[in-house]
């Protein structure tokens, strides 16, 4: 067996230290050998060092002008560089090479994904899944780029077809969570990720997903809130204010009685195991910790509403609401400047 | 066969007549045409001590005495005249005995199996890991405890068998503690990479690892150490792509059962930074069913790394315990670091100056600020781990060390 096959062998073990130390040993003694630099450029490609990768594939390329993987590497590699009318070209070459090869055509159109060329590349995902039926990968890569595209119905249906094929797909059960929070199925979407977080625990971004729900679900328990409280004052202001009354009691107990069918209903399907996802999706985002304790006050404060009868202390739930919404609104704005700068 | 029956008949008659020279002689004469070569001697021998001077009997010993000191050169008729001799499997067996021994079909170009030398008898012991005490307790406890009074663990039910492995963020020592564990057990310690075993060639890594752990119980008592065990042992739903690993899985699976059987004196040591990519059944019970964290070196196992990695270096008056407060969370590996890269500037200072400036605390400091602790990465995968896949309480170590640094 050659060496290139080795690092291969090591590469798809997850070895990428021992994969490139091997490429580059071998490289040594075979400075032109095409697949040696095929598989270091992957190898490469693999551990981010993007440019690094692309000289090795410039290599392999100009040593193996008729080797598709050689191209397909290269687009990769111009892709992530944000080189993407290149990266099209190279992609296209590699699919003009191995016209019937999955892998060529999944490689162009992650790069026409990449290039914002949605519709193509959603012609190229269907192209591989006629290529590749039985196969997950392509499946996935479908739902990806139909979710990226906006049509959230094919891929919903793709990542089904990725989920069956692959019931221990972590990656497609995150993106199917991330389809169902958009479509605002919070609690759904809550348990997609808890799935996925059990199937790879080592997946780091499902937990900072996690978060994005319970901000959308924060907001939504205080758009209720906000309605309760609007009803509450209504009520409360129709008699006086700041004497006890009926009417007040009344309406605080509706509003607990309402506030805690809505949370039976959004948790009632969620398995056990959420608790502690939730509890630690707390405690990683202060600012939402914040307002789920302000929240959790609100509620206090309607019970005892509910007890004294003094409606004015809604007026109280309405202040804090308003200050979640001002607190909500500089988190994500400064959040935003940060992603920003950092995607500079 | 007549000649056998007259040659028997004949040494009957020497028997009966002993004195008989001429007799003697002529059955001594018919013995060596056979190639009876010894009884022809002695024959003849007895013949010469009854009449010294008989010319025919001088003759025959001279050609007796010729084909004794002649190479074995099989004479033809003799050959001819000693059938159906038995089958000499003597003579055979030196015929073929430059052919080679027939061998396992094995790649040109693999590593040589593993041997026994590679295993070594480690002095180190417990006592020489700075610090760490919480670790060396529960190790204790778990481990070397039972182990070192296996009649008193048996009787509280402890099951001997099975493996423990060791798991943390990358550079905290895992190997020096495992080191230290067989110098505690008085065993010898087998240091297995998964260089030494990973082999992509179909049914070799299998062989490698049967290899591996044959050669631990012919060395019992002996400490087995399988580092990276997640990558050799990775979790089979995984391994879709690559057959060769799942049979690979399987073999560890089989040969870990099998310490449970009656291969006592080999207890193993699995390594990993990534306990969670191990597959299921490696830590059911009798194989990894024991788990411990090393986690970055405390306070002072992290004075005494950094002392060791200062003490061939020139240096002023150190408050090591400065450097120990503000390197929360480094690995010993990020401490040795810390050490080169104050080193660094120290030697920069001392070129600029044209003088010897020895590293200061400064220096030190300097580098701190610099180098930021490799152990975050894996902080915020075991942050993940713990909330999700720590349902059987498998982390539950893990999980109160980030509360307790606020890291969860």
């Amino acid at each position: 067996m050659s060496a290139a096959e080795r690092v291969e062998h090591l590469r798809q073990l997850g070895r990428l230290d021992d994969a490139e130390r091997q490429a580059r040993a071998a490289l040594a003694a075979e400075p032109g050998d095409a697949r040696l630099l095929a598989a270091l450029a992957a190898v490469l490609l693999g551990t981010d060092r993007t440019a690094e990768g692309l000289a090795a594939a410039d290599a392999a390329v100009a040593a193996a002008p008729r080797d598709e993987r050689a191209h397909r590497l290269r687009a990769l590699l111009l892709s992530r560089l944000g080189r993407h009318q290149e990266a099209v070209e190279a992609g296209y070459v590699s699919v003009a090479l191995a016209p019937e090869e999955p892998f060529a055509a999944t490689g162009y159109a992650r790069v026409l994904q990449r290039a914002g060329r949605l519709n193509d590349a959603v012609r190229v995902a269907h192209h591989v899944v006629t290529l590749a039926p039985n196969s997950a990968d392509a499946h996935f890569l479908l739902a990806d780029v139909t979710s990226d595209a906006g049509d959230r119905r094919t891929a919903r249906e793709a990542y089904a077809e990725t989920l069956r094929l692959d019931p221990q797909h972590a990656a497609a059960r995150h993106d199917l969570a991330v389809l169902d929070a958009r479509s605002h199925r919070l609690s759904r979407a809550l348990k997609g990720l808890v799935d996925a977080g059990t199937m790879d625990p080592s997946m780091t971004q499902v937990l900072q997903t996690v978060t994005v729900v319970l901000w959308q679900l924060s907001w939504r328990l205080r758009v209720w809130l906000a309605i309760a409280t609007l009803v509450a004052i209504v009520v409360s202001g129709t008699e006086a204010p700041d004497r006890p009354t009926a009417a007040a009691r009344v309406a605080a107990v509706a509003i607990l009685l309402a506030s805690a069918a809505l949370t039976w209903w959004t948790t009632r399907g969620l398995p056990a195991r959420t608790r502690p996802v939730v509890l630690a999706a707390l405690r990683t985002d202060g600012p939402l910790r914040f307002t789920y304790l302000a929240t959790v006050a609100c509620i206090v404060v309607y019970a005892v509403i509910a007890v004294t009868g003094l409606g004015v202390l809604a007026a109280v739930v309405w202040l804090v609401l308003g200050m979640l919404g001002w607190l909500t609104l500089g988190v994500r704005v400064f959040r935003s400047a940060r992603q920003r700068r950092e995607g500079r | 066969m007549p000649d056998d029956a007259l040659l028997t008949s004949l040494l009957a008659a020497v028997d009966a007549a002993p004195d008989d020279v001429p007799l003697r002689l002529h059955v001594a004469g018919l013995l060596a045409d056979r190639g009876r070569i010894p009884e022809a001697l002695l024959h003849c021998t007895q013949a010469l001590s009854h009449d010294a001077a008989n010319p025919e009997a001088v003759a025959l010993l001279q050609r007796l005495t010729a084909a004794l000191a002649a190479p074995a050169t099989p004479d033809p008729a003799a050959e001819h005249a000693r059938e159906p001799a038995a089958f000499d499997w003597s003579s055979a067996e030196e015929q073929v005995s430059d052919i080679a021994a027939p061998e396992l079909a094995r790649a040109a170009d693999t590593d040589p199996a593993p041997t026994v030398e590679d295993i070594e008898k480690p002095t180190v012991k417990l006592a020489d890991v700075g610090g760490m005490d919480d670790v060396k307790q529960r190790l204790e406890l778990a481990f070397l405890g039972p182990m070192r009074n296996p009649q008193l663990a048996r009787a509280f039910g402890k099951n001997l068998s099975g493996g423990l492995l060791l798991y943390g963020p990358p550079g905290c020592g895992k190997t020096f503690l495992a080191r230290a564990v067989a110098g505690e057990l008085g065993a010898r310690f087998y240091d297995v990479g998964i260089s030494d075993i990973l082999d992509m060639y179909v049914g070799a890594s299998e062989r490698n690892l049967s290899q591996i752990f044959d050669a631990a119980r012919r060395n019992a008592p002996c400490v087995l150490f399988l580092d990276e065990i997640d990558a050799l042992g990775q979790k089979r739903s995984h391994l879709s792509h690559s057959s060769s690993m799942r049979n690979t899985v399987n073999q560890l699976l089989s040969e870990m059962d099998s310490l449970s059987g009656d291969n006592d004196g080999v207890f193993v040591l699995g390594a990993t930074n990534h306990p969670w990519d191990v597959d299921s059944a490696l830590r059911r019970p009798g194989r990894f069913d024991r788990m411990l964290l090393v986690l970055p070196p405390d306070a002072p196992a992290r004075g005494a790394i950094l002392r060791y990695h200062l003490r061939d270096r020139p240096v002023a008056t150190l408050d090591v315990d400065r450097i120990v407060k503000a390197t929360e969370h480094f690995s010993g590996a990020d401490l040795a670091h810390v050490c080169d890269t104050a080193a660094e500037r120290a030697l920069a200072a001392s070129m600029k100056a044209g003088q010897l400036r020895p590293l200061t605390t400064g220096d030190l400091e300097a580098a701190v600020r610099e180098i930021r602790p490799s152990t975050g990465p894996w902080f915020t995968t075991a942050r993940n781990v713990t909330a999700f896949g720590n349902a059987d309480g498998s982390y539950d170590d893990l999980a109160a060390y980030l509360r307790k640094h606020r890291k969860l």
